[in-house]
């Protein structure tokens, strides 16, 4: 029986692997230093030592061997999250059952996706890797950090981040699943409750029995069966321990209420709501139980549940008092998500820190890696963006990205092909017209690997 | 099917509620000590504008205004010429999944006769959260197969298609594309050879046909050709008279797109989206036709281009010597507009050009840059006020007119925000 | 006429003649031979890697290899082949293929099914309690093009899901499955492909599905050996066809061969091991290169895939440089009487677009020579390793082990790969892997040293039953003569011919038109059934055979035809072969021009 220790082998598999990150040493001269939570310091040095910031004053001296970067005129922030994303994954959608809470995205991070470089030269360096929104209870995602370079997948999951799990409520898990998909529970936002209920509450059985079987396992003279081992179940009742982050999609005032209740009927701590587009009609609930909200800036409109939404929802959100930020769930958005947090300034006028909260420090607490990275303080990590301009201003251009002290994107020396693999034997000819058609973001990330559930063809945003 | 009547009664009732805006306002209004931005002809500061009957009366430094005239005084803002989108599906779909609300994509391949401006719903919830961020003018272009219709240009003001239309249709013509599609498309090169030849078999049997339509109806002044509804739509297209807005975006095909112009002897076509109009920028410029591209907000077409490709396109092009126009290719968030135009400005193609390629380029590619695109007397009064500079994220648009009409400063996102800001009651029923 | 293949008693009476096909071929086999007893006489032996005796013998009796050496007697009964100064290599191993096995058909989708979420373990792949033996087929035709080229051992696995089942090391030879099977059960083959449409349907839930499986099976070890030891006053515990499977595996008697081709599944199966700790196998490698020091601290073993990107450019290479060459020559003569106009054209590739298309070029070829000098990159790393065929076209194996080696693979190293590492690897080296007395005599005799462009395997023994195979004179060697004779051997193809086809529905009548260019041969056929006229594809004539397929529309489906025929004269003879219905006799004649 000793052999189900392996059931603790999941957490040290996320944790115990971090022996090939590189770090480097880098000081970044004389800028405009935003460090988010202790304000804006003009003329400053930031030095990054072995891939941690040592250092934020005047006039401080290079280590030997550390990379020096002039930022006279520019703007030094901390790295941009991004809350949701679906960069470097293969699969995003294990869209057979509407309760997927076995699988975890971490198994199928793909670190040649060229796209998290893209979204380096926009200043992202840490996303959240989700599953998608096919199912009630999806599947566990990965905070990963944009080291692009590496092959090794573990390599770009951050380390000691916390588990993370995707929910989803509303017209995705009812389409996928109910009568237009699979023709199973749910059909509606009653099923999704229900599925969500009914899986917590085999999850607390399923908890219970395996501590009774351990309590009575090693007594003298005890020989019965331990329970059928359920990894679904057990990261069921790993969320009921408060050891994963609930992210749930979600849209409606409604809906939202609806988990609000069910995660307080079973002791659920940490949940963070993502898109939750009329989150600011319950920004008060939302508050009142500390719940988080993690929203596009101006998305709406591209589905029914998003019709009675408002570009200002970050704002009232913010104002209520929730943790807010803003997300992609975009490969070309998350590139600007500087631009898309200067929008609540426009649409509620928040201010320049709050909006760079939006997508720093606060994506870092719904990640629950603030200690670590989200603003620019001695000991954190040494993720770093170089704006030319302000960025949040429209003309801000980025021009370094630094991720653990290693300059991971520099515009000026930067080459235009940067695929990590190459198919040798791709016809080569640039004037054809092989090329992605996908114009702007009609495609559905959040849906990918669903399609084929549905009988209903859609070729629409369907986020 | 009563439940779809249901829901499309729940629709068509949230639309009323919400329609339920305070009304425009009509009359001589003068807009005071602001900067303007004429676009055509400087900037003047502490500048006066008169508005008057729906049209631009004055521009200058005057300080007194007409009797009965509402004085709006600009202290410290900016006058710029509406903005104008070269290229939406605005008024022609209003819930994106939602194909009861889509009326973009007619069934047909060759349908020109197809008009957008007939389905363009006026109470639209999305004219107004795209109008009061000021973007006054549109492109609302059909979608579909070779030839999906007619593409129409449109005030975001008015309650029938006819008011807000402003005198400028286009026949959409999507240009065969010849190569893959991408990643999933799997045919073999002969495949897509035969299929793209076959496109082009079909797009030059179209002219032909037309032509002969045209030669037709010349010789017997109309009355002797039947009731052929794609041919008629194509014969302002063949005399010149209507424009051709070619849709064609992959390098190559963008060369064999010119090529075929030539061949056709075309003179009024206008090139739309030209994603990959950077490879070819000077064969473009050489070939001399407009260009409408966007959205610049994209991700670069191939997975071997640079990051920033798209961002820099725009400016690309426009540094070879091509007239180029910015569009957003949006429905429900066609107010990015300006941002798109930021991004061109700061990748390479300069403020300037970015303010035109919004303004007077586009007005000038539709023929009707006597009427919109810049701050002139004379000019329709579409006027857009601003706290700051308009391509700025955080800058708030504070007053748009529309043909002469003031617009009132609401829509849905304005609404929402001002009811839930403080929500009332809070957690609490009892409680404010 | 019309009614080919349509009836559902004609598709009948047809699948039946699809399984008397094997028989047929028995029945046609060669006879016996008249001992089993062979010496191999002045011969170069490489015994193993670095072992050889030049000019030695090798006898073999029964199956096995008795003595080897330089001065060995030659008994009685022995079949003598004078092999002089050909070369001899112990039978080379394959590390993973399906060779022999009968391709399931593929499933046609059916309905949805109810619960995608529980599927029987069937339709989610999970299998892991089949036996190659039940596909195996002794005749199938893959088994004799992987011998021809010097394999006698394979490691073969069922097609199938996630678990398809136990690999098996086979014999390329045999006479019936049992017979040609040397270890059962040799391995647990796995692989990262999900279910269709139901669970697991992505690389993660595999992912999550072999965990949960294999801990579920670790528990239910545990409970069986404690239940084994006192059964009374407990419940029994379940039976369960695929958790007894794993049993093995936990066990860690039984490794477990993953199928691992790009770099990120190779990490992903790492992962796996990592968690659970089965002993691994990684196999039909293709992308090791930058994780060869990560392979290497888990000590898997590994096969490469002997399948490598096809080099169209190389193919190419040569003309182009001959149109190169020409174009030199062309500006020359221009230099000499230079025009204005032309210097135009000869700026063109100094735009952007040409340098970018230069620099993407350049970054294929950097990938292809990582592809190619994958082996040679494992071997200077010091990591052991086996190949494998499992989607190589048998047709470039020889080729792509010359192009590694060309990319720096010692050759000895490439022999160790196909004999004796893989022998270690899989437990066999006290029966195979090396030209030594007591192993089973598995050998391959080739003309010339067999890494050699212009080595013909001449001889290959699998477990002392031999193969001969004729050369045939390549073309090269009539270029040698050329002339008059390099025509073809005087056989000529194209032209208009009429064709006649006998089917169970009578005889199909059609045109054939055969064009020929340079080496190319195209054409059309028309007629009969065949309306509208179709493309002919694959046309090949070696030297008075012809081979081509077409595929026509029959009936709204597509239906490929196999034409193999011999020309005489304006004649030819031969069969039609359409894949689901069989074979049928072919003949055709010439039209007069």
């Amino acid at each position: 029986m000793k052999k189900f220790i392996i059931i603790a082998c999941l957490l040290i598999a996320v944790s115990g692997m971090a022996q090939q990150v590189e770090r480097g040493t880098v000081l970044i001269k004389n800028g405009t230093v935003l460090t988010i939570t202790q304000g804006v310091k003009e003329n400053t040095d930031v030095l990054i030592k072995d891939g941690k910031i040592s250092q934020i004053g005047k006039n401080l001296a290079a280590p030997a061997g550390a990379k020096v970067i002039d930022a006279t005129g520019y703007h030094v922030m901390p790295g941009i999250i991004d809350a949701h994303s679906h960069l470097a994954l293969d699969a995003v959608n294990e869209a057979t059952t509407p309760v997927s809470a076995m699988v975890w995205e971490g198994d199928d991070l793909d670190p040649l996706d060229v796209g998290m470089y893209r979204a380096v030269a926009g200043g992202v360096t840490i996303s959240h890797a989700m599953h998608g929104s096919a199912n009630a209870i999806g599947g566990q995602c990965q905070t990963i950090k944009h080291r692009y370079g590496t092959v090794d997948p573990k390599v770009l999951m951050m380390e000691g981040a916390p588990r993370t799990i995707k929910f989803a409520l509303g017209e995705n898990p009812t389409r996928v699943h109910g009568n237009n998909g699979a023709g199973i529970v749910p059909n509606t936002r009653m099923g999704v409750e229900f599925v969500i209920r009914q899986a917590f509450s085999e999850g607390k059985e399923y908890m219970e029995s395996w501590n009774k079987y351990n309590a009575s396992k090693n007594q003298k003279g005890f020989r019965g069966a331990p329970p059928r081992y359920d990894l679904r179940m057990e990261t069921i009742a790993a969320i009921l321990r408060g050891e994963i982050i609930i992210h749930c999609h979600s849209y409606r005032a409604d809906e939202i209420y609806m988990l609000l209740k069910v995660c307080k009927d079973f002791g659920i701590k940490r949940l963070v709501f993502q898109h939750v587009n009329e989150g600011f009609k319950v920004a008060p609930e939302l508050a009142a139980q500390g719940a988080m909200a993690s929203v596009f800036a101006d998305w709406w409109a591209y589905k029914f549940e998003v019709y009675y939404s408002t570009a200002y929802n970050a704002a009232i959100l913010t104002r209520n008092g929730v943790v807010t930020s803003i997300n992609s769930d975009d490969a070309e958005l998350t590139r600007h998500l500087y631009h898309e947090a200067a929008k609540t300034q426009k649409y509620g006028g928040l201010t320049d820190e709050e909006a760079l909260s939006l997508i720093t420090i606060n994506p870092a607490k719904q990640l629950g890696i603030e200690n670590r990275v989200g603003s620019l303080e001695p000991g954190k990590d040494g993720d770093v963006v170089i704006f030319k301009g302000h960025p949040l201003s429209v003309y801000a251009i980025p021009m370094y990205t630094v991720i653990d002290g290693v300059v991971k994107f520099d515009r000026e020396k930067d080459a235009d092909d940067q695929r990590l693999y190459v198919d040798p034997k791709q016809t080569i000819d640039i004037t054809d017209a092989v090329f992605e058609e996908t114009l702007s973001h009609d495609h559905d990330e959040c849906m990918k690997n669903a399609e084929f559930l549905l009988n209903v063809k859609f070729a629409d945003k369907n986020r | 099917m009563k439940k779809i009547m249901y829901i499309l009664l729940f629709i068509c009732a949230g639309v009323a509620a919400f329609a339920q805006s305070p009304k425009g306002k009509y009359g001589t209004f003068v807009l005071t000590n602001a900067t303007i931005e004429t676009v055509t002809k400087g900037t003047i500061a502490n500048g006066t504008v008169i508005i008057s009957n729906g049209k631009i009366t004055y521009v200058g430094a005057a300080t007194t205004a007409p009797q009965g005239a509402e004085v709006i005084d600009c202290k410290g803002k900016w006058i710029y010429p509406g903005f104008i989108d070269g290229g939406t599906n605005l008024g022609l779909s209003e819930v994106g999944s939602d194909q009861r609300t889509r009326d973009l994509n007619e069934i047909g391949e060759v349908i020109p006769q197809m008009q957008a401006l007939t389905a363009v719903n006026p109470n639209s919830v999305l004219i107004p959260v795209t109008r009061v961020n000021g973007v006054t003018t549109v492109l609302t272009a059909p979608v579909g197969g070779m030839f999906p219709g007619t593409a129409a240009l449109i005030n975001l003001h008015g309650y029938t298609p006819d008011q807000m239309y402003v005198n400028f249709k286009g026949v959409v013509v999507n240009f065969p594309s010849t190569g893959r599609r991408g990643g999933f498309d799997r045919r073999t090169d002969d495949e897509i050879k035969t299929a793209s030849e076959k496109a082009m078999k079909k797009l030059n049997e179209v002219f032909d046909r037309a032509i002969q339509y045209h030669k037709l109806d010349s010789a017997t002044k109309s009355k002797g050709v039947e009731y052929y509804p794609e041919m008629e739509a194509m014969l302002g297209v063949v005399r010149g008279e209507r424009a051709i807005l070619l849709e064609v975006n992959a390098a190559k095909d963008i060369l064999e797109a010119l090529k075929w112009i030539k061949e056709r002897k075309l003179k009024n076509v206008v090139l739309t989206g030209c994603r990959e109009g950077w490879r070819v920028a000077a064969d473009l410029a050489k070939a001399g036709f407009p260009v409408i591209t966007g959205p610049v907000l994209a991700l670069p077409s191939r997975d071997y281009d640079r990051y920033d490709k798209a961002y820099a396109n725009p400016g690309l092009m426009k540094k070879a010597g091509v007239k180029v126009a910015l569009r957003t290719s949006e429905t429900e968030n066609v107010r990015n507009l300006l941002f798109n135009a930021g991004f061109a400005a700061a990748y390479g193609m300069g403020r300037e050009e970015a303010l035109k390629a919004v303004t007077i380029v586009p007005a000038e590619i539709f023929g009707v840059s006597d009427k919109l695109g810049s701050i002139e007397v004379g000019k329709m009064a579409n006027i857009v006020v601003s706290d700051g500079d308009p391509f700025e994220t955080k800058t708030n648009i504070v007053h748009v007119f529309i043909d002469g009409w003031q617009i009132p400063m609401v829509s849905r996102h304005t609404q929402l925000y001002d009811e839930f800001l403080k929500r009332e009651p809070g957690v609490n029923k009892s409680q404010k | 006429m019309k009614k080919l293949f349509s009836s559902v008693l004609l598709r009948k009476m047809l699948s039946a003649m699809v399984f008397c096909w094997p028989a047929m071929l028995f029945a046609q086999d060669e006879l016996a031979p008249v001992s089993r007893t062979y010496a191999i006489t002045n011969v170069n032996i490489v015994q193993a890697p670095g072992r050889k005796i030049d000019m030695g013998t090798v006898v073999m009796k029964d199956g096995l290899i008795v003595s080897v050496g330089k001065n060995v007697s030659i008994p009685a009964d022995a079949i003598v082949i004078k092999a002089d100064s050909m070369y001899v290599y112990a039978g080379f191993i394959d590390g993973l293929s399906r060779v022999g096995l009968n391709k399931p058909k593929d499933e046609e989708r059916g309905q949805r099914p109810k619960d995608p979420g529980n599927p029987k373990p069937e339709e989610a792949g999970i299998t892991p309690q089949n036996d190659v033996r039940v596909s195996l087929n002794p005749s199938e035709k893959s088994i004799e093009e992987l011998r021809a080229l010097g394999f006698t051992a394979a490691h073969v696995v069922p097609y199938g899901g996630m678990m398809p089942g136990n690999g098996s090391i086979i014999l390329l030879g045999g006479k019936s499955a049992d017979e040609m099977v040397l270890v059962n059960k040799s391995s647990f083959y796995s692989e990262l492909s999900p279910a269709r449409g139901v669970y697991p349907g992505t690389v993660m839930g595999v992912m999550a599905k072999y965990r949960e499986l294999y801990r579920q099976a670790a528990l239910s070890r545990a409970y069986e050996n404690s239940y084994a030891s006192n059964r009374a006053g407990i419940q029994r515990p379940a039976t369960d066809r695929v958790i007894e499977a794993l049993f093995p595996v936990v066990d860690k008697r039984q490794p477990v061969l993953f199928k691992a081709e790009r770099v990120i599944d190779a990490q992903r199966v790492l992962t796996l091991q990592s968690d659970l700790g089965f002993s691994l196998m990684l196999a039909e490698l293709k992308e090791g290169w930058d994780i060869v020091n990560k392979i290497k601290s888990t000590n898997a073993k590994v096969f490469l895939s002997l399948d490598l990107p096809e080099d169209k450019d190389k193919k190419d290479d040569k003309k182009k440089d001959d149109s190169k060459k020409e174009e030199g020559k062309k500006d020359e003569a221009k230099k000499e009487e230079p025009k204005k106009e032309e210097p135009k054209r000869e700026e063109a590739p100094k735009t952007a677009t040409a340098e970018e298309k230069a620099a993407l070029e350049k970054r294929k070829a950097e990938f292809m020579a990582k592809y190619v000098g994958q082996a040679a990159t494992f071997q200077k790393a010091g990591v052991k390793f086996g190949f494998s065929t499992l989607s190589a076209k048998s047709g470039n194996i020889q080729g792509n082990l010359r192009r590694m080696i060309e990319a720096g693979l010692p050759e000895d190293a490439a022999l160790a790969s196909l004999t004796t590492t893989p022998a270690e690897m899989l437990g066999l080296s006290d029966r195979l892997g090396s030209v030594d007395n007591g192993k089973i005599a598995n050998l391959v005799i080739s003309d010339k040293p067999y890494f050699n462009e212009k080595a013909k395997v001449r001889y290959v023994f699998v477990e002392g039953t031999m193969y001969k195979f004729e050369v045939k004179d390549s073309k090269e060697s009539k270029d040698g003569k050329k002339g008059e004779g390099s025509k073809d051997s005087g056989v000529k193809a194209e032209g208009e011919w009429n064709i006649s086809t006998e089917t169970p529905n009578g005889i199909e009548q059609s045109k054939l038109t055969l064009k020929k260019e340079g080496n190319t041969i195209s054409g059309t056929m028309s007629g009969g059934s065949i309306n509208p006229a179709v493309g002919i594809d694959n046309a090949k004539l070696d030297g008075n055979s012809l081979t081509f397929n077409f595929t026509f529309n029959y009936g709204g489906s597509d239906i490929t035809v196999e034409v193999a025929v011999k020309i005489e004269g304006d004649t030819f003879k031969g069969t039609s072969t359409v894949a689901e219905y069989g074979s049928f006799p072919t003949e055709g004649k010439r039209l007069p021009k």
